[in-house]
């Protein structure tokens, strides 16, 4: 009961887009997948649903791969939003819910019913390009889960909304995981992430350079960062083998470590120097861990 | 299935309900029995005391014949301008005439064998001269009769047409009468035009529709419920029924405008131009030519990105649909040369090089079969190319070039394991 990814890998041209990815996401499950822009997540995605054909390995849900035969069992939120501008909010859907198989009175009923859960009736009959953007995503979100899919993937979900509407999807994305719904979704914003997933994928240039658990990680993860609070200036650490990086604060500075054992010495090293109000041994973020790995840009 | 008929439904629907869709085929409709009446229409605008308006041709007669050319002119009847006797010389008739007192000035000299006709008008009135010189003529051969001393019976001898039959050189072969030519001719040229029209209009409504859904970005939503293939044929069926319910209008219109205008050129036009069997071919490949256009241009429109380069996608196809245009007409004179016969069997130009030469002349049955099946054949292998191409346009954005959209699309649609 669950979705294989089995050693894909994607050629486009000369370059692999997607080298060498395996993971399997049980029923019920939130998964996240996680890189920066160009990494192969949408690819991923697209080989999923079955838009592109892998190069190698295979992909089953379930036991079978996805094929437009199943493809009710399957909600999509493509990264690159979109819908017929020009059609009213009900209209679009009930072309767009159709093709997954439903009728038109169970449309109606349901898209009321998440019209009214997002604080939106009154946009039954406006067309699309009167909506703001923030609106128009809750309507594309609608378009991915009214048909209560098995598998619901999501690119991106979170990105553009403001805080309110952010948490009034990842309200909803957790209420579908409480029914049931597998869940796989990307993101750039690591906090979403971190609040949502139990497993993730991080991929870079196609690869995976980090797969799990997402406690485990962090736990087994070995860098550190070091939180110190000290009068002095802290300047002279640098020196000290196996830092990765030290940033002042205005109460003294933020020091990356390469593991526990480091830590140590740099407690050492400032005792010997003077008093630290505080210095507190942090376990990584994942942004953090996003940098590290994943690489290059900030913040991204 | 299902989702096949959705989509049908769904181009169909949104063409249907759209105003400029339901203006244009009410304009077409109107302009149509418009037409139809045009002759009950000029009869609601004309005033009775017409014939005081028509233009007035001033006859000086100086032949020495007295007049006799004068009273006979007078008595002609033609509807379209009328002979008025004058006295004056030549020179106070043209000056009548540049005062409006007169149209046009005829004067007329000379004796015997030698009548001599000056016409005098603006210069674009070669119509009216020509008329005028014929009517000219048949008086001058009465008058010449009468002096030769004929009677009736041995001018009707003179006169007498020759019988001429036209029989064909092969047994069981046919001939084409002037009736058959001129219908075949009309129906021709009517299919020639519906084709070209329908490749433009129609084949631009496919590609936009398809460049519409890639530029609002639904199209990646909509390809990961339907199969892409199923889609792009679902939207050339929904845009060919929507065309026909434009067409079906237009003709409705046209029949409602012929019975109510009760004229008898439409009557003969509907028993006698329209040949059923003509009728059958021209639908056939009407619907065939409609797919293997509409293919290319729904296959052309999933490789823009964006609905304002269509146009410049759609610029070869139109080309062939401009080129098979020419073709057509350059060949309704001389339809069976031997290229029109080898294009005919070109796929993009068998519906109206087909159709030609049904029409025109004689193909042998075998022949028309053969050429059907390549072109089924080919739309076939059309649609399965276009259908590749268009799996791969759809997820595919930039800008547009002919060689790399192509190229990119291959590769995304690649079938792989």
């Amino acid at each position: 009961m669950t979705l294989v990814m089995n050693g894909i890998r994607k050629k486009f041209n000369n370059d692999y887009a997607v080298d060498g990815i395996s993971l399997t996401v049980d029923r019920g499950e939130m998964f996240g997948m996680l890189g920066a822009n160009g990494a192969g997540k949408t690819t991923s995605f697209r080989m999923i649903l079955g838009l592109l054909d892998p190069s190698e390995g295979s992909i089953a849900w379930e036991g079978k791969p996805l094929s437009y035969k199943r493809t009710k069992l399957v909600g999509y939120l493509p990264e690159e939003r979109g819908l017929f501008p020009k059609l009213t909010v009900k209209e679009q859907l009930i072309y767009l819910m159709k093709l997954k198989g439903m009728s038109k009175g169970d449309i109606i009923t349901e898209m009321r019913h998440w019209l009214d859960r997002f604080q939106v009736p009154e946009y039954e009959n406006k067309k699309i390009e009167e909506l703001s953007k923030g609106n128009q995503q809750k309507i594309q979100f609608m378009a991915a889960v009214l048909h209560k899919p098995e598998l619901l993937i999501l690119d991106e979900p979170f990105s553009g909304l403001d805080p309110v509407n952010s948490d009034m999807l990842k309200s909803a994305v957790l209420d579908m995981q409480k029914a049931g719904t597998t869940i796989l979704f990307s993101s750039h914003q690591m906090q979403n992430v971190e609040e949502l997933c139990e497993e993730l994928i991080m991929l870079k240039q196609g690869k995976a350079v980090l797969q799990g658990n997402l406690r485990k990680i962090k736990r087994s993860y070995g860098m550190k960062t070091i939180n110190i609070h000290a009068d002095f200036d802290l300047e002279f650490l640098r020196s000290v083998p196996g830092i990765i990086s030290l940033d002042k604060t205005k109460d003294g500075a933020k020091v990356k470590v390469e593991n526990e054992k480091i830590a140590e010495d740099i407690f050492y090293n400032v005792a010997e120097t003077g008093f630290a109000r505080k210095f507190e041994v942090e376990e990584p973020s994942l942004h953090d861990i996003f940098i590290d790995k994943a690489g290059g840009e900030k913040n991204e | 299935m299902n989702n096949f008929w959705t989509t049908v439904a769904h181009t169909a629907g949104r063409r249907l309900k759209s105003k400029a869709f339901i203006f244009s085929t009410l304009s077409m409709a109107i302009l149509v029995f418009a037409l139809t009446n045009i002759n009950n229409i000029i009869d609601a605008f004309s005033s009775d005391d017409a014939d005081r308006d028509l233009p007035r041709v001033a006859v000086i007669d100086e032949t020495e014949y007295g007049g006799l050319f004068t009273d006979m002119l007078s008595s002609y009847e033609d509807g379209r301008f009328q002979y008025v006797e004058t006295t004056e010389n030549l020179d106070s008739a043209l000056d009548a005439a540049r005062d409006d007192e007169h149209d046009y000035v005829l004067h007329l000299s000379g004796n015997n064998e030698n009548i001599v006709a000056e016409f005098y008008s603006n210069g674009n009135d070669f119509m009216i001269a020509q008329d005028v010189n014929h009517d000219v003529q048949r008086i001058k051969e009465a008058v010449m009769t009468n002096e030769l001393g004929l009677n009736e019976q041995e001018l009707a001898l003179i006169y007498y047409p020759v019988l001429f039959n036209e029989l064909p050189l092969h047994e069981g072969g046919e001939v084409q009468t002037v009736e058959t030519h001129m219908q075949a001719y009309w129906m021709v040229y009517f299919l020639v035009f519906a084709i070209y029209m329908i490749v433009l209009t129609f084949g631009t409504m496919i590609a936009t529709e398809v460049a519409t859904e890639k530029s609002s970005r639904v199209m990646e939503l909509i390809v990961s419920s339907v199969n892409p293939v199923t889609q792009m044929l679902g939207k050339i069926i929904g845009i060919g029924i929507a065309g026909l319910v434009n067409l079906g209008a237009i003709v409705v219109a046209g029949i409602i405008g012929v019975s109510v205008s009760g004229d008898d050129f439409f009557d003969m036009i509907f028993t006698e131009v329209l040949d059923p069997t003509l009728v059958f071919y021209a639908l056939l490949l009407i619907i065939l030519g409609y797919f293997v256009y509409g293919g290319v241009a729904a296959m052309l429109g999933a490789l823009v990105s964006r609905a304002e380069e269509v146009n410049q996608a759609l610029q070869p196809l139109i080309f062939l649909a401009i080129i098979a245009l020419f073709i057509s007409i350059f060949g309704l004179n001389t339809p069976d040369v031997a290229f029109i016969q080898v294009l005919s069997y070109v796929p993009f130009f068998t519906p109206q090089l087909l159709f030609l030469r049904i029409g025109m002349g004689t193909v042998p049955t075998w022949e028309i079969i053969l050429i059907l099946a390549i072109l089924t054949i080919s739309c076939i292998i059309i649609m399965f190319i276009a259908a590749r191409i268009y799996k791969g346009g759809v997820l595919m954005y930039g800008k547009f070039s002919f060689k790399d959209s192509l190229k990119q699309a291959f590769t995304l649609s690649k079938k792989e394991n």
